[in-house]
């Protein structure tokens, strides 16, 4: 199968780049992907589903899907209120805490996880204060909720920021000339631009929540059908050598994975183009003479 | 050295860019390529740079097919319209990027590059900017510095395209004549795009006019404005007036209905009278009178209800002393006729 | 001629007209609060606890633990997993963003989105497709045990997991900002009479610098914090198949805090590195297109 240029370009190396490119991809992403489903099929629908949509399965699936929604929505909420504060609003420190938002993407999962679970465990810094209460922040789904809401911080607050940011005053101003008080403009006029960037970040912050081990599976406690993840699901699949049922979870999980990959990117699409960022995409394209003249 | 484009056909999509175009530029000449967008300019000088291939026909250098060559081989050099320039190198650097590049048994020496490279920002007169970059330039500085970058690997041809589109009117006029003045102490075949009339008419030893994939014609500055070959050169080079009419033996008559001709004149070309003299004219009243400039520039009616736009001298304004809503006759001095056809309602 | 007053810019302007197009000053202090109580709890605390838990037997336990035979050959596996993949995914990174920012050739999408599949991949799973090609019980398992090759819980077996979960971020990166810089300077460079490779070096590369080296500082923050794939292919043999991450883990599990703690810390101080980078790197670069904004706004 050979790539058709559009236009012979005048640029050299597409061949080589594209080949490369393409080479690397496969060996490395398309294959072994395809390897799964290929183990997968090995195993009859009936089998598939019964371990699929076994007891144990399904309570995973409700613990990781569930906790992720409940954290992206957290997430959801503050970041909106994060993103607003850190673009329109000047305090000491704002630089720093500005920066510190991309902490999740940086800290590895496990030194996160363990920071977790020490801060919320019965004796830790937050922990103690909450188990008086009856509230175990710990080995329960509560600290499930608290460590996805940890992993997806950034989602939410980077995607809005540069739509916040490339708002233009003027329409604040016409609303506020129209006679619309504060509130009114924030809920009819702010608060539907940056929906799009807003439901796309509440999606990225579940897609990458659905996946997450690390920073979860210290804090949750791991118990079958009731705190256990379903990445962990298949890693005690693959302890016990049950590779069949490993991959029968692995595989619900790419496809739903997939089918959110699908999701946001026509979300993206739907909120206009790819997001950009800070450096590089925002340049206006060079009007190139080429067919015009 | 002489340029040939042979039976050129290019298309982009279903856009047909270029149909069927054959162009010959003489060794040593400035040309210029002038058209509306879309008329097919840039994508013949490309075509010629070698950073286009044309679906058919072939280019020739002194009259070597060097269709095969690609842009690195041809030696041509070519000026963007965004001047293109490296943006994280100096002046310097950029000068001095086709002669650093060479493969290393052509490669000058380190001090034969400096001393190249000082001698043509002596030539484009920014001595004192070797060491800023891009953005430290105004537009007209850029400008000069693609230009000597384009000179440094003396080409056998320059190309630049649409070279001071995107400059002030000052500075576009001041580098106009600077062109034209560097074109006569070098003698490099130049092909130059605009869109610009006045630009092609002032600056040029020929121009080539292009419409919609097309050459309108070939000529020389006077050639294409007082003897047009076609309604759109006419139209495209110079203000217009346009009327039906019908031509009977050797005389030209303007009518009042569509006649089957259509006949073009220059605003200047006509003069008013008060008194008809003999000669062809026809009535007009006055609408409105410009005489800010240097020349008066006056707007009527005709008889038959079209509008008609005179350019007279601000003496013979004077001397006639018109006002506005005065009935006078218009005297046409010189007219072209062309056959009628859908330009009627395009020029209008 | 009576005398007209202007207000003063910089003097506070009556309440009335302020609260058009901005908040009531409690309103604004109250978001501002309940932002910095949120990011608080949720970043700085944790940081706050990893330094804290390292310390709290000491320096002398603290450096101890570092120095611990398994730790070292932990800190080392890191590093050459780390090494390999990020090299090689920058390598990945600049090819595709050649092929994809410089020429149009259908299917591009396509190829965009298959290259963005590790990021929405669970990094176990990650590791499990590795496991189920490399393993034992694998497609190329028997084949791999006659030749004695050990890929899974073994180095090797590490260095593709991590190779896998990092492979979009330096392409990522690279291929809006290559598209967005168009191939005029390229052309120019080619009229010239640069070599494809010439171009690329000398015109190409310096104008992609700060978006490769933003690239490549998340590829390696990630690279050498992975978890959940490494520990799917490593099989966590102390001092051989332990990365650090996994070492923090068996530490933890053993109820060794202050230990687990101090490893952590190594991983903390390279996040606050990472980010520290970022924000250089960003400023850098957002300074670089506004330079370039520049020239294209004029000469529009």
């Amino acid at each position: 199968m050979k790539l058709q240029l559009k236009q012979k370009s005048i640029l050299p190396g597409f061949g080589l780049a594209l080949g490369f490119t393409i080479l690397y991809l496969s060996l490395l992403v398309l294959i072994p992907l395809s390897a799964t489903f290929l183990k997968a099929s090995a195993l009859s629908w009936q089998q598939f589903w019964h371990i699929a949509a076994s007891r144990r399965a399904v309570a995973s699936y409700q613990l990781s899907y569930g906790a992720s929604a409940i954290a992206a929505a957290i997430n959801l909420f503050f970041g909106l209120i994060v993103a607003w504060v850190l673009v329109r609003y000047d305090f000491p420190g704002k630089r720093l805490f500005d920066s510190l938002v991309d902490l999740p993407f940086a800290l590895p999962t496990a030194v996160a996880g363990i920071a977790l679970t020490t801060i919320y465990a019965p004796n830790g810094w937050i922990g103690h204060w909450l188990a008086p209460l009856g509230i175990s922040s710990a080995y329960s789904r509560l600290g499930v909720v608290i460590a996805l809401t940890f992993t997806g911080l950034p989602f939410v607050v980077r995607t809005v920021q540069p739509v916040l940011e490339d708002l233009d005053k003027e329409m604040e101003e016409a609303a506020a000339s129209l006679g619309a008080n504060r509130w009114q403009t924030i809920t009819k006029v702010l608060l539907p631009s940056v929906m799009p960037a807003a439901v796309t970040g509440f999606s990225m912050a579940f897609a990458r929540a659905v996946g997450e081990y690390g920073s979860v599976v210290f804090i949750s406690g791991n118990m079958p059908l009731k705190t256990e993840i379903t990445p962990l699901l298949i890693i005690t699949k693959l302890e016990q050598y049950d590779y069949a049922g490993a991959t029968a979870i692995a595989v619900v999980m790419l496809i739903s994975s997939f089918v959110l990959l699908l999701a946001i990117n026509l979300l993206q699409a739907w909120s206009g183009g790819r997001l950009k960022r800070a450096h590089g995409s925002e340049l206006p394209e060079i009007a190139e003479a080429g067919a015009a003249s | 050295m002489s340029i040939e484009a042979i039976n050129i056909t290019k298309k982009f999509g279903h856009f047909t860019a270029l149909n069927n175009v054959d162009l010959e530029i003489p060794s040593g000449e400035l040309v210029a390529l002038l058209g509306p967008s879309g008329s097919g300019k840039t994508t013949l000088l490309r075509i010629i740079a070698g950073l286009e291939f044309p679906d058919s026909g072939t280019v020739r250098f002194d009259g070597n097919d060097i269709s095969a060559r690609t842009a690195r081989e041809r030696r041509v050099g070519f000026v963007f319209q965004h001047y293109a320039l490296f943006r994280h190198m100096t002046v310097f650097e950029n000068i001095a990027f086709g002669l650093r590049v060479r493969p290393r048994e052509l490669r000058p020496q380190r001090a034969q590059i400096r001393a190249k490279v000082q001698e043509l920002l002596k030539l484009i007169q920014l001595e004192n900017l070797a060491d800023r970059f891009p953005s430290q330039l105004s537009g007209g500085q850029r400008q000069r510095v693609a230009l000597a970058r384009a000179l440094a690997v003396e080409p056998s041809v320059l190309l630049l395209d649409e070279p001071f589109g995107a400059l002030d009117a000052k500075v576009r006029l001041e580098l106009r004549r600077w062109l034209r003045q560097l074109h006569d102490e070098i003698h490099i075949t130049s092909v130059f795009v605009t869109h610009d009339q006045e630009e092609a008419l002032e600056v040029a030893d020929r121009v080539v006019v292009m419409n919609e994939g097309k050459i309108e014609q070939v000529g020389s500055p006077d050639q294409v404005y007082n003897h047009p070959a076609s309604p759109f050169v006419y139209n495209f080079l110079g203000n217009v007036n346009l009327f039906h009419g019908r031509v009977e033996e050797d005389k030209t008559y303007i009518h009042d209905a569509a006649t089957g001709h259509v006949v073009y004149v220059r605003p200047h070309l006509l003069d008013i009278a008060r008194l008809p003299n003999g000669g062809s004219h026809f009535r007009a009243r006055i609408k409105h009178i410009n005489a800010a400039g240097p020349l008066v520039k006056v707007e009527a009616i005709a008889e038959w209800g079209d509008p008609v736009r005179v350019e007279l001298p601000q003496e013979r304004f004077r001397s006639l002393q018109l006002m506005k809503n005065e009935l006078v006759f218009i005297i046409p001095k010189d007219v072209k006729v062309f056959p009628a056809r859908k330009e009627m309602a395009r020029a209008k | 001629m009576a005398s007209i007053t202007f207000p003063t810019p910089g003097l506070p302007v009556s309440a009335h007209a302020t609260h058009a197009t901005t908040e009531r000053r409690w309103v604004r202090w109250t978001l501002i609060a309940v932002a910095v109580t949120f990011l608080g709890v949720f970043l700085f605390l944790p940081l706050a606890v990893v330094f804290s838990s390292a310390l709290e037997k000491g320096f002398a336990t603290y450096l101890a633990a570092l120095r611990e035979p398994d730790a070292m050959a932990a800190v080392k596996l890191t590093l050459i997993a780390a090494g390999i993949a990020v090299p090689l995914n920058m390598f990945f990174g600049v090819a595709a963003a050649w092929a994809i920012g410089k020429f149009d050739f259908t299917g591009k999408s396509l190829l965009v989105t298959l290259i963005d599949l590790p990021f929405s991949v669970s990094p176990v799973v990650s590791g499990l497709i590795y496991v189920l090609i490399f393993g034992l019980q694998g497609l190329l398992g028997p084949w791999l045990a006659a030749h004695d090759i050990k890929i899974i819980f073994a180095v090797p077996g590490i260095v593709l997991a991590t190779i896998f979960v990092t492979f979009p971020f330096v392409a990522r990166e690279l291929i809006p900002l290559v598209e967005s810089q168009g191939t005029e300077e390229e052309e120019a460079a080619l009229t010239l009479g640069a070599s494809g490779f010439q171009t690329f070096w000398r015109v190409t590369l310096p104008n992609i610098k700060w978006g490769l080296l933003y690239g490549v500082i998340l590829c390696n923050a990630r690279a050498m914090g992975e978890f959940g794939a490494v520990s799917v292919v490593s099989g966590h043999i102390r001092g051989r198949t332990n990365t650090m991450p996994l070492h923090i883990e068996i530490l933890y599990n053993e109820y060794q805090f202050a230990p687990a703690f101090a490893v952590a810390s190594l991983l903390a101080l390279l996040a606050l590195a990472t980010l520290l980078a970022k924000t250089v790197v960003e400023w850098k670069a957002r300074q670089q297109s506004a330079e370039w904004e520049q020239i294209i706004g004029e000469a529009v």
